[in-house]
């Protein structure tokens, strides 16, 4: 999650043809890619997939620490292991399945500035939910911030001991206390500098008409 | 432990397709009655905390593969109806980082704002009997993410059929993975036994793992409540508190 604002540096930054592309074209690249995900089932298909895939993050030129993003949903797919009772072809397909959706969204995400992305998602989904989407996703970096300070601050108060466990877990507890609090405090002063722009529960971008 | 981490492709398409239709459906009747300014209003912190739950969620215990969910505090601050878009959101978001599969959103949705929702009502009714922040922080957190794993657990055994497939599916059975379903059927039926997926074992793992997280989180959320109940009382609208 700290590699977030590398990812949106990456999508504003970049100057290769993949982020020159509309970002519609990449939405909609981005579908084809999952929906491959969703119906192949069988390993060349989707070894197949996942080489293209590749191709366009070397292609495009996306720094090479933001891969590492694209491995993290591994951690979660190794209950399969257990789940298939060691079928190595299954195992194999899951975690296939895992890379070439994880790959497929870092990319668009890191090749297309997170505005651009909600523009178009709000043409298709009502506006509440993009709204919501929209703000969620601006907080996680107000957030980001503040975990920083806090974990700068956690450390100097003992930051997580296994030989202290009970301690260390009131260190984290009042660190997420306090995330929470300086989140809701950053949200009040949000929502009042959206109202002084005009925020009326809808959020317009840049070249957008106002139809209402 | 109640978060649905299933990649895309793993569960049918008629059970996630009926999780999206069911999320929307109830998102569509809780959205219809509530007014635009409460809505407007309240977006900013629905924010933050759904931003919360996505830092949350992103904090591995790796020895365990848990993390926290935070939903139970999530919804004790936003209230029953804002928890389900804010979760709706986060699963979103999380689905983005492979965190979770796309198609699973709307699954995770149903799952976690069960969570999030029995959480706050547990939480009030709690506090009434006990008028002690810790076991009703405690007790409430608890109990919504056991209901909300054993949730997760009946919705993963619903798609038991479709592992099985993909386990036995044959090299030269197309690229694409439409069969119909007989047929499907009598494949499996004539495969050996071992080859199963082993349900059982999936469930003592995500309930003894679970448990742990249960305990944890539980812990968690108590400190973290009586954090917020130390400097901002007003946040968590308790009868009968006086700050």
């Amino acid at each position: 999650m700290m590699q977030l604002s590398y990812l949106d540096y990456s999508a504003v930054e970049g100057k290769s043809w993949l982020h020159r592309l509309p970002a519609i074209v990449k939405m909609v690249g981005a579908g084809f890619s999952l929906c491959g995900v969703v119906f192949l089932e069988n390993l060349p298909g989707l070894l197949g997939l996942y080489t293209v895939l590749l191709f366009l993050f070397v292609t495009s030129r996306v720094p090479r620490a933001i891969f590492s993003l694209t491995l993290y949903p591994l951690i979660f797919a190794f209950l399969f292991i257990f789940v298939s009772g060691f079928q190595i072809r299954f195992i194999l397909l899951i975690f296939l399945k895992v890379l070439c959706g994880s790959t497929s969204v870092v990319l668009l995400l890191a090749t297309t500035p997170y505005p651009a992305v909600f523009r178009v998602l709000g043409k298709v989904l009502p506006s509440l939910f993009v709204t919501a989407l929209f703000l969620t996703y601006r907080s996680v970096f107000i957030l980001l911030d503040t975990l920083e300070e806090t974990r700068h601050a956690l450390y100097l108060r003992g930051g997580f001991q296994w030989q202290h466990p009970w301690r260390s877990l009131v260190n984290i507890a009042n660190a997420f206390g306090h995330l929470i609090l300086k989140g809701i405090d950053a949200s009040e002063r949000m929502y009042e500098s959206m109202v002084l722009r005009g925020f009326e529960g809808k959020i317009r971008y840049r070249g957008e008409k106002n139809r209402d | 432990m109640s978060h649905i981490h299933l990649p895309d492709g793993v569960l049918p398409l008629w059970l996630w397709v009926s999780g999206y239709a069911l999320a929307i459906l109830i998102s569509a009747i809780l959205f219809r009655f509530r007014k635009k300014d409460f809505m407007t209003k309240r977006f900013p912190l629905l924010g933050m905390m759904a931003a919360t739950m996505v830092l949350g969620a992103a904090v591995e215990i790796i020895p365990i593969a848990y993390h926290v969910n935070l939903t139970v505090i999530s919804g004790i601050l936003l209230g029953p109806s804002l928890i389900f878009l804010a979760t709706f959101v986060v699963n979103v978001i999380l689905a983005l980082f492979g965190h979770g599969g796309v198609t699973v959103v709307g699954l995770n949705t149903i799952v976690l704002s069960l969570e999030g929702i029995l959480g706050y009502l547990l939480f009030r009714l709690f506090w009434k009997i006990f008028r002690r922040l810790t076991p009703a922080a405690f007790l409430a957190t608890f109990l919504a993410l056991l209901v909300s794993t054993f949730a997760m657990i009946g919705t993963v055994a619903l798609g038991t059929t479709h592992y099985e497939a993909l386990i036995h599916h044959e090299e030269e059975g197309g690229i694409l993975g439409f069969e119909l379903g007989r047929e499907k059927k009598e494949h499996l039926e004539a495969e050996p036994k071992g080859h199963e997926v082993n349900l059982r074992r999936f469930m003592t793992i995500a309930l003894s793992l679970g448990f742990i997280g249960w305990v944890l989180e539980g812990v968690m959320t108590t400190l973290i409540l009586k954090y917020i109940q130390r400097l901002r009382p007003d946040l968590l609208r308790l009868e009968g508190h006086s700050p």
